[in-house]
């Protein structure tokens, strides 16, 4: 008892300092969603829900939860299986493995504002080098379906390494043994992988989705150097919405409405994943 | 020893000398040494007030963000500021800037272009000078026009034919090319297009967007790419210079820009030097051509410890020979009307002082505190209708709802 009583003094200093730090500004943020508040021209007003009708009715809130959604999905789901490629083919012992693993890094090293600006030149109808190398005239970044889909697959091109590096730690430690046995007893190459390899890898894999899904959901910079949103908001992901309501029209009460629905539906991804996560641990 | 010591002391130093004035502004084109010789001619002519001067990052939109924090900070940091066209109702609404009527008495703001002079003016108030100009303009390739026997369109309608019987002559080469980015960029297009039809966004404080001549206009532009095939669909990515790089090497016949552009083409070993022609932009309506206004004023923060002094710079600055020496130097429009008769200025610079007649047109974009917030609206339903997500009536509604409802904020 006592044991648990001076345990619970010893962590009340973090605890203070986490309500302080994360708890107080959620709060104060949620309060700030029921206001109509523009700072600048002195107008603050308590609302109640007004804002969150006004967002259920907002096309472009809708328009931006699609594309961030289409963008975790497809962005998550290429970067999951590129990397669990790249990951098997790095584990595979061969000459040079050491700056093949270096090399996969680059993409991953790169500061994402600095890869953003090197894709929107490579995306350039008439002057890049991907439309030079395919002979075409596409118009990548002004075409509505392209544009989402080029800020995708930038967004494999610089995270699959993450992704590769996480799995190639779990490829590390399933013990050896295990795949012996299976070629002893005749096991082919994709039940070796099915029945070794990603059971074992499975805790990894949820780790990568968790961490990869959140960051997707809540992408900013990469995009919002790429395309600014546009075009015609195809690009617009509620982050950036959040952003241009918050910082660039200055609404601060509707910003926050923005950010206390982004933070729920991260909150609801995260209850998801760890669901997930523990009902494996117990396994 | 001991004034040694102090003249060696960083400027920048926390304790601010008395009379120091800090003036913030944008990246000064051109030779920043020849800026600053105007400035320290200011310092001659008023012993005891120095300058100092601190440049912003070049993009409008993070020096609007640096005015908004630190103004809504009441920050006295800095006296005279440097304001795009677009922010002096949203600063003037929000009491950051210092009224500064009396600084233009009589009929004297009358020796302005009346485009600047309408967009500093806040409730009958001015609060801001406008210091340099900027607008809408239309390129074109004289060289291609003379050869197949053309003149500049006066008409989108002529412009069409021209720019298709030449672009289909001419191997790699585009028709027309503007800026159809989702950005502030587009809006100045999209309006050039709309006023030449008669029609606008705002009236009397309420939104207009939504009416026959804007969809026709919008639609219009849609039609340019898709229909008369004389615009690339590139340009629905396109900024500026995406357009300037195109048009420098030689790919189009014409090319809405701003006048920056000129002297890019005719500096030594540019492929179109000499080549080149500009005009007013074409209209729908006869005598109706118009220009999205651009440009800096000078203003004063209502924070400023010293602002006697700052008056002093502003009027400096705005003065006619300032103007005169800047346009000169750096190239920069003056907004006083009389300089573009002025001896030097056209021997020296014809082009600049060519562009009267774009300047007594240009109209400014809605003047409203809640400007930043309209042009949020207007951005992507504009990118929608040229991209072809939206219909341009669908688009317009969307944005004529949306406006309504920022300008009902006040309520």
């Amino acid at each position: 008892m006592t044991g648990r009583d001076s345990g619970n003094k010893f962590v009340a200093p973090a605890l203070m300092l986490l309500l302080l730090v994360t708890v107080y500004p959620v709060f104060s943020v949620i309060y700030l969603s029921l206001q109509r508040k523009l700072l600048i021209f002195d107008i603050s007003k308590f609302v109640g829900l007004d804002n969150y009708v006004f967002l259920l009715q907002d096309d472009r809130f809708w328009n931006a939860m699609k594309n961030t959604t289409y963008f975790t999905a497809a962005s998550v789901s290429l970067e999951l299986l590129l990397g669990l490629s790249i990951a098997m083919l790095l584990h595979r012992s061969f000459r040079l493995k050491g700056p093949a693993r270096a090399l996969v890094l680059i993409p991953w090293a790169i500061p994402t504002v600095v890869s953003a600006k090197m894709w929107e030149w490579m995306y350039n109808t008439d002057f890049g080098i991907l439309n030079y190398l395919i002979g075409s005239k596409v118009n990548w970044l002004g075409d509505p379906f392209w544009a989402i889909n080029a800020a995708v697959f930038m967004d494999v091109w610089k995270t699959t390494p993450f992704v590769v590096i996480l799995l190639t730690a779990g490829l590390q430690v399933i013990p050896r043994e295990l795949y012996q046995a299976a070629k002893i007893d005749g096991a082919g190459s994709w039940d070796i992988f099915k029945s070794i390899t990603l059971p074992l890898l499975k805790p990894v894999i949820l780790i990568v989705l968790i961490f990869r899904t959140l960051d997707a959901f809540r992408v900013f910079d990469a995009v919002y150097v790429l395309t600014g949103g546009g075009p015609a908001n195809t690009t617009e992901t509620l982050s950036i919405y959040a952003y241009k309501v918050l910082f660039q029209t200055l609404q601060f009460g509707y910003g926050s409405t923005l950010s206390v629905v982004v933070f729920f539906c991260i909150g609801c991804i995260s209850i998801f994943y760890v669901q997930i996560l523990s009902r494996d641990m117990k396994r | 020893m001991c004034i040694l010591i102090a003249g060696c002391s960083p400027r920048g130093d926390h304790q601010k000398n008395a009379t120091t004035l800090v003036f913030k502004h944008g990246k000064i084109a051109g030779d920043p040494a020849k800026f600053d010789a105007l400035l320290r001619r200011f310092e001659k002519e008023n012993p005891g007030i120095t300058v100092r001067d601190e440049v912003l990052p070049s993009s409008t939109d993070e020096q609007h963000q640096f005015y908004v924090i630190n103004l809504e900070g009441k920050s006295p940091d800095f006296d005279v500021i440097s304001m795009d066209v677009i922010w002096v109702p949203e600063f003037a609404r929000a009491g950051w800037l210092r009224d500064l009527s009396h600084l233009l008495p009589g009929k004297e703001g009358e020796d302005f272009f009346p485009g600047p002079i309408e967009a500093v003016t806040y409730q009958d108030r001015l609060y801001a000078i406008p210091w340099y100009i900027d607008a809408g303009l239309l390129y074109f390739r004289k060289d291609l026009l003379r050869k197949y026997g053309f003149s500049p369109p006066e008409t989108w309608q002529e412009l069409v034919g021209t720019a298709e019987y030449i672009s289909n002559r001419e191997k790699g080469i585009y028709g027309f090319i503007w800026q159809g980015k989702q950005y502030e960029g587009l809006v100045c297009n999209v309006l050039e297009y709309f006023w030449s039809n008669g029609g606008d966004v705002l009236k009397d404080g309420k939104a207009v967007i939504d009416s026959k001549e804007n969809i026709q206009a919008l639609g219009f532009m849609r039609d340019l790419i898709t229909k008369y095939k004389v615009t690339p669909p590139l340009v629905t990515n396109a900024v500026e210079e995406t357009t300037r790089h195109i048009f420098g090497n030689g790919k189009a016949v014409f090319m809405r820009n701003w006048p920056y552009a000129w002297n890019i083409f005719e500096t030594q070993g540019s492929p179109v030097k000499g080549k080149i022609g500009v005009a007013l932009l074409p209209t729908f309506l006869k005598g109706m051509s118009a220009s999205t206004l651009g440009g800096w004023q000078l203003g004063i923060n209502r924070y400023s410890r010293l602002p006697a002094e700052a008056e002093k710079l502003v009027l400096f600055l705005t003065r006619a020979d300032s103007q005169k020496t800047l346009a000169l130097t750096i190239g920069y429009k003056p907004t006083r009307k009389a300089l573009y008769g002025d001896k030097d200025l056209k021997k020296a610079q014809p082009f600049i002082a060519g562009l009267y007649e774009v300047f007594i047109k240009a109209r400014s974009r809605p003047v409203s505190p809640y400007y930043t917030m309209i042009t949020q609206v207007m951005q992507p339903e504009f990118s929608a209708a040229i991209s072809g997500i939206r219909t341009p009536a669908e688009a317009l509604r969307s944005a004529e709802k949306q406006i309504s409802h920022i300008l009902r904020v006040e309520e």
